[in-house]
């Protein structure tokens, strides 16, 4: 606990910087400057966060910086405190904010003239701020404080273009959805206080040991569901597909990379440290978020599937990705419940690394999505296509974001899929069958959800950018200006740098953590990941080496690039570029290449227990006598999203029915209201009267 | 282990090598067994050497709609192939490169070649290489959960995901007739088939569009990049079937690398001779059923995912 004032100027010169970030625009009113203005502070101010968190991670030890004026109130307290855990979810958001800042230059430039780029500055900057001043607090009523204006900046920026009406209604669902998430957390930590009678996080921690069974319980399942529903687990997950497309593109990579992260970061703070998961009895806890982590997993990923909305369909993969993290956070609940630490540190490891490469990847396909938006001019990805050729940048970067989310080596999804996928199949060594067994099915649900996201965003990438352009507007498309691309460049960089040398992040987060790295070790620097195996009195190891894989990959090239050349040997090949086969048809038109919906139908088909699509067919004849001949077929074929039809619609239907009848009692006569204010004093004062 | 790191290398190589190399005679072997099979003279063994070497020579056309990606892909799918090759133990007990990657990386890799694969079917606008994507992402999609399913059975009986470890205990304890490893042999059976493109899950033979899926994604490629795809889906099944073999029945694969030079060529002439019979038992299944609807195949999918979670039931119970 000791202040060391250069790393505090640091975070205090970001804050600032942030600061300017946030009026420099508004003074400005509209010039064409303002962009500038706006987003370079922002993006100096995310470096020195980044430089600041590394910083305190490396040093090992925690921040205060107090307020040189006492508080009049221990409640108004706003010191902040940044240990590893911190500064790591800093990390994060710096690393986000630092691409997304770089691309919001050129980005927010296409709203000059229809919106005002001053306030999208002001929001965003002051989005960024408190999204890192939540992570920063140590007591329960400043943590709620930047918690509300985060959510408040965050539906600001998600009804900027609020001239759709589609937009002000997504707008609307998050900011309910929010503050019922807002509600559970004050409930968790509420609870808290009646145990410890105190509203500081450090008496939290301190308390942890001691906590009843049953305030334990409570806490956890409350947090659970109030840090759930801002991170976007199923099935409170309803706002985030709405809320993300609404946003403009800038606003939803900052959204699904760093704010679902600050979620992920409170619900790490309360099952981990506010929490001690520490009997088996506490296993089920974890069991709990194994089980919501996969089901959040499966049905995101099953939603992106059929989705042709290519901003929405990356928002259920949010839900997806979340659901992997909140997998590897609950496997480490259950291994610490059996004192099984090493595994405990594997799966936090997994599930930390796994935020991470969510929020870079995530961030950077926000990004592409966005610069093809602007260059196709919709969000709809059958009109789109052959977009490779007309934004080869822009497409790069999305082939490299589709490849790490869809945990495919030699990109960084991999990496923390691997760890994920070890830390499951570590579960062999929790004594409990039933324990055992559960996990070793979510791991089958969670295996699909691989299988599935790669099938998307094989979808996802080869409608958008490959064969022929479905509309004028994807024909006539540009590539996005420099500083977009350099923001997703940036964004792209770290994707390789944490798929290809895994001990940084590793390294970072062991120390963050402050876990020993036993079995799963990143050292030396360029030494394989390790974990160990006792299974059936045979030891072994299972290990992976990116930097030797991509070595071993790059020889394997040679090599075939030389027996290509000398196998061919004897004849010059040429290669002619000639139009593509169309069964002999001559040339067929767009209207013969697939489309989304058309690639996802075979899923569709085979998850139709899950999608329950409506399909309504309507045949018109010729004559009514004769319905062999058909003047017209129409099929319409949708998928309402089940959670919606079953569970929010019955609910909502049921409040409002229910609050329909309670209005009878607003008659609006005073004589009536009177009357109420004389049923309530009489019993009010029978109730005085009966009792002593 | 007293080798050092260059004969470890070298041995890495040479069965890297000897894999690529064998790797279309298999497929020779099971075209020859399935003609003999329904009362054919087929071709012989070696003519898809003959396809390759003429396919190498051939001038190439393509589509003046594809991308970079298109031409890129037969690359990418290659070097990942024969990369996840290299850290098998096929012929020898002991992949040296194993402490580098893992089962799951092998199977990252193959998805990663699958990844381009698919994106290149859609590439050139063509309705045949639609189908043929769309018909993948749904049999890749429910093909992962079965292949984890497995690994998640071995591992738990033979320890970890290291495949020079996986192979070495298996060769140790012999062929393992426990239920929990018979019904994880079911399910990566009728994984490799899918995997590997065979029936009932896909023709190899035909390029019919009712029923193509693998082929139908290639239609466009033509000459040398048509040979390297070929030959990557040549690797792609030797190595599986080599992964089948040598984790279920290791009968005459030394325990480790530390046996005599006999030791280990007798290994390596029985995995040839089992890959061969399995191969010819595979050609032989093909000609005694049809191909199945593409629906239907979820079934089946579903079957070798349920028979992983039975084995895995019968490994904790």
């Amino acid at each position: 606990m000791e202040i060391s004032p250069a790393s505090s100027a640091l975070f205090l010169g970001a804050l600032l910087l942030y600061f300017a970030g946030a009026v420099l625009p508004l003074l400005l009113r509209g010039r064409r400057e303002s962009a500038v203005c706006a987003f370079l502070p922002a993006a100096l101010g995310s470096l020195l966060v980044v430089i600041f968190a590394a910083f305190v991670i490396v040093s090992g030890s925690a921040v205060r910086i107090s307020s040189p004026v006492a508080a009049p109130l221990a409640v108004l307290d706003f010191s902040l405190y940044i240990d590893g855990i911190a500064a790591f979810f800093m990390l994060i958001i710096g690393l986000v904010a630092l691409s997304v800042s770089i691309y919001s230059i050129g980005y927010s430039k296409s709203y000059c003239g229809r919106h005002s780029v001053g306030a999208l500055g002001f929001l965003v900057n002051l989005f960024v701020v408190s999204m890192l001043l939540v992570t920063a607090m140590d007591s329960v009523f400043s943590f709620l404080v930047f918690w509300e204006l985060m959510s408040l900046s965050s539906f600001f920026l998600v009804v900027y273009e609020h001239e759709k009406p589609k937009n002000l209604r997504a707008g609307i669902t998050y900011l309910i959805m929010t503050h019922i998430g807002t509600a559970f957390i004050t409930a968790a930590f509420l609870v808290l206080y009646l145990q410890t009678g105190s509203l500081s996080f450090d008496s939290f921690r301190g308390a942890a040991a001691q906590l009843p069974a049953f305030t334990k319980d409570s806490v956890f399942v409350l947090a659970l569901l109030g840090f759930g529903t801002k991170a976007g687990l199923v099935p409170m997950h309803t706002w985030l597909p709405k809320a993300h497309p609404a946003a403009p593109s800038n606003v939803s990579a900052l959204m699904s990379g760093a704010m679902l992260k600050v979620a992920i970061y409170g619900l790490t703070r309360v099952t981990l440290g506010f929490v001690l998961p520490d009997s088996p009895g506490d296993a089920w806890l974890g069991l709990l978020m194994v089980m919501v982590g996969s089901a959040s997993a499966l049905f995101g990923v099953l939603f992106a599937a059929v989705e042709h909305d290519i901003k929405r369909a990356l928002a259920y993969h949010s839900v997806e990705n979340v659901g992997i993290i909140v997998v590897g956070l609950g496997l480490s609940v259950v291994f610490l419940s059996y004192g099984l630490e090493t595994l405990a540190a594997l799966s936090l490891l997994a599930s930390m690394y796994h935020s991470l490469n969510h929020a870079v990847f995530k961030g950077l396909l926000f990004m592409a999505a966005g610069s093809v938006v602007l260059g196709a001019g919709t969000a709809d990805m059958n009109l789109m296509g052959g977009l490779a050729k007309r934004m080869p940048w822009t497409s790069l970067f999305f082939l490299v974001g589709s490849i790490a989310i869809a945990g495919l080596p030699p990109l960084n999804g991999f990496v923390s899929e691997w760890l994920t996928l070890q830390a499951l199949l570590s579960s062999y060594q929790v004594p409990n069958v039933a324990l055992q067994l559960s996990i070793g099915f979510s791991s089958i649900i969670f295996a699909l959800t691989l299988g599935l996201a790669l099938a998307t965003f094989v979808k996802l990438f080869g409608i958008s950018f490959l064969a022929r352009p479905r509309s004028k507007e994807a024909e006539s498309a540009t590539e996005a200006p420099r500083t977009m691309l350099a923001g997703m460049g940036l964004a792209g960089g770290f994707c390789v740098v944490l798929g290809v040398l895994p001990f940084v992040a590793t390294s970072l987060i062991s120390s963050s953590f402050g876990f020993n790295m036993g079995l799963v070790s990143g050292y030396p620097p360029f030494g394989p990941l390790t974990v160990g195996y006792t299974a059936a009195g045979l030891k072994s190891l299972s290990e992976l080496s990116p930097p030797e894989v991509l070595v071993a990959a790059a020889s394997v090239g040679a090599a075939l690039l030389g027996f290509v050349a000398v196998a061919s040997r004897g004849r010059k090949t040429t290669v002619r570029p000639y139009s593509t086969w169309e069964g002999g048809f001559g040339p067929l038109g767009v209207r013969t290449e697939y489309t989304a919906s058309s690639l996802s139908q075979p899923i569709r088909t085979a998850f139709k227990w899950f999608y329950r699509p409506h399909t309504s067919t309507e045949r018109t004849y010729f004559s009514d006598s004769n319905h062999m001949v058909r003047r017209s077929v129409s099929v319409v074929s949708e998928t309402k999203e089940v959670f919606e039809e079953y569970l929010y619609s019955p609910t909502t239907r049921a409040v409002l029915f229910v609050l329909d009848k309670v209005r009878k009692i607003q008659t609006g006569k005073i004589n009536s209201y009177l009357l109420y204010v004389l049923i309530v004093t009489a019993v009010l004062l029978l109730m005085a009267a009966i009792q002593p | 282990m007293t080798y050092g790191l260059a004969v470890d290398a070298a041995v890495a190589v040479m069965q890297g090598i000897a894999v690529f190399a064998l790797a279309p005679l298999l497929t020779g072997i099971m075209s020859k067994a399935k003609a003999r099979t329904q009362k054919r003279v087929g071709a012989g063994v070696l003519q898809p050497y003959y396809d390759l070497f003429k396919l190498l020579h051939k001038d190439e056309v393509v589509s003046d709609q594809a991308s970079w990606v298109f031409r890129s892909a037969p690359w990418v799918v290659a070097v990942s192939t024969v990369t996840a090759a290299l850290f098998v133990p096929v012929f020898l007990p002991s992949s040296p490169l194993s402490a580098a990657g893992d089962f799951i990386l092998v199977l990252g890799l193959f998805a990663l070649a699958r990844f381009f694969t698919m994106l290149a079917g859609i590439d050139a606008a063509s309705a045949f290489g639609g189908i043929g994507t769309s018909r993948e992402m749904m049999m890749s999609a429910l093909a992962e959960p079965g292949l984890f399913v497995t690994l998640f059975v071995v591992s738990l009986t033979l320890g970890g995901t290291n495949l020079t470890g996986l192979v070495g205990a298996a060769a140790q304890s012999g062929v393992v007739l426990t239920p929990s490893m018979l019904f994880g042999l079911i399910a990566l059976f009728i994984i490799v088939l899918a995997e590997t493109g065979r029936l009932p899950f896909d023709n190899p033979a035909t390029h019919l569009e009712l029923t193509m899926v693998h082929e139908a994604m290639l239609l466009e490629y033509s000459g040398r990049s048509l040979a390297l795809v070929e030959w990557s889906q040549a690797t792609k099944q030797l190595v599986l079937f080599a992964l089948l073999v040598n984790l279920f029945v290791p009968v005459g694969m030394p325990v480790s690398m530390g046996a005599g030079p006999l030791e280990l060529g007798a290994g390596s002439l029985a995995v040839l001779a089992k890959l061969g019979i399995l191969g010819v038992l595979v050609a032989y299944v093909e000609t005694r059923i049809a191909k199945w609807r593409l629906f239907r195949l979820v079934d089946l999918f579903a079957l070798a995912i349920a028979s992983g979670m039975v084995g895995m039931i019968f490994f904790y119970l």
